[in-house]
């Protein structure tokens, strides 16, 4: 399927081209579109762009959204969602320190890679090695 | 010229817990509510994605929203507001050098309090690393 975004990903849309990829659609193939652009290709589905099913709903960030639309029950994943919340949306309550370090990383990862597509394959190995990290945790 | 982002948002009277529930969320985020008329923000990466999400949630209940990247015409106000913005930090900073006066300081509490302000210190005050030195130089152990 194709998945269509808005240019200069971060925090959020990383972990959800990473969850795609991982967990959704193995054949998933990005588009990176011009913020503000609408509407998106044809027989795209749209992710993390304001107004659309899989964007931020009810205070949670698009990861979340994804993980629960797609009725995906994983607890390091529901961890992984409270820190992109935290990082990515106004939270009144914060449970996961790692949060601040992962926005500011990806907004970093972003900054140092030459497109959006290095961006998201870069993503993915820093979502994997918290995945690896969390599951090594968990007994 | 320091541009700024502006919000302004109605929402249903009824029910008041979507009012608080947005209320809070700007305050979180630092914003200042202008003459109870317009929220004000610093536009920066980060204050421009939570106006965008936060603009789209309150269309979401029911409410509408519009939201501007804008610049002052007389760049004097720039000043006046960005004052503002210190101040709101500012006086949570004072508040936490004093707190750190006192022989028994609750330093974790202390530290939170100062992350949750300097996530709104979007003009990097003074007050701000001075408090912040202070805090280090009071960890325990040997130096």
């Amino acid at each position: 399927m194709k998945w269509v975004t808005w240019k200069n990903i971060g925090v959020d849309r990383m972990a959800c081209a990473w969850l795609i990829r991982r967990w959704i659609d193995a054949e998933a193939e990005f588009f990176f579109i011009p913020m503000g652009e609408k509407p998106v290709p044809e027989n795209g589905a749209p992710f993390d762009i304001p107004g659309e099913r899989y964007s931020h709903h009810g205070g949670h960030c698009t990861f979340y959204v994804l993980l629960k639309e797609n009725k995906i029950n994983d607890p390091l994943l529901s961890r992984i969602a409270q820190m992109v919340d935290e990082a990515d949306e106004i939270q009144e309550v914060t449970v996961e320190p790692a949060a601040f370090g992962l926005d500011l990383i990806c907004r970093g990862l972003r900054r140092i890679s030459k497109d959006d597509f290095e961006a998201m394959e870069r993503g993915n190995l820093i979502y994997d090695a918290l995945y690896a990290e969390l599951s090594r945790n968990q007994v | 010229m320091t541009p700024w982002l502006l919000l302004h948002y109605k929402l249903p009277n009824k029910p008041s817990a979507l009012r608080v529930y947005t209320w809070r969320k700007l305050k979180r985020l630092g914003a200042i509510l202008l003459h109870e008329a317009i929220w004000v923000l610093p536009d920066q990466p980060r204050t421009a994605e939570q106006v965008q999400w936060l603009t789209a949630e309150i269309q979401e209940m029911g409410g509408e929203a519009y939201s501007w990247r804008a610049n002052t015409i007389l760049g004097q106000a720039d000043e006046s507001i960005t004052q503002q913005f210190n101040e709101q930090v500012d006086k949570v900073y004072s508040d936490l050098l004093k707190k750190l006066e006192k022989p028994k300081a609750d330093l974790q509490e202390i530290s939170a309090q100062y992350q949750q302000a300097a996530s709104q210190d979007f003009f990097h005050s003074k007050l701000g690393s001075l408090v912040r030195e202070k805090l280090t130089s009071k960890r325990g152990g040997k130096s």
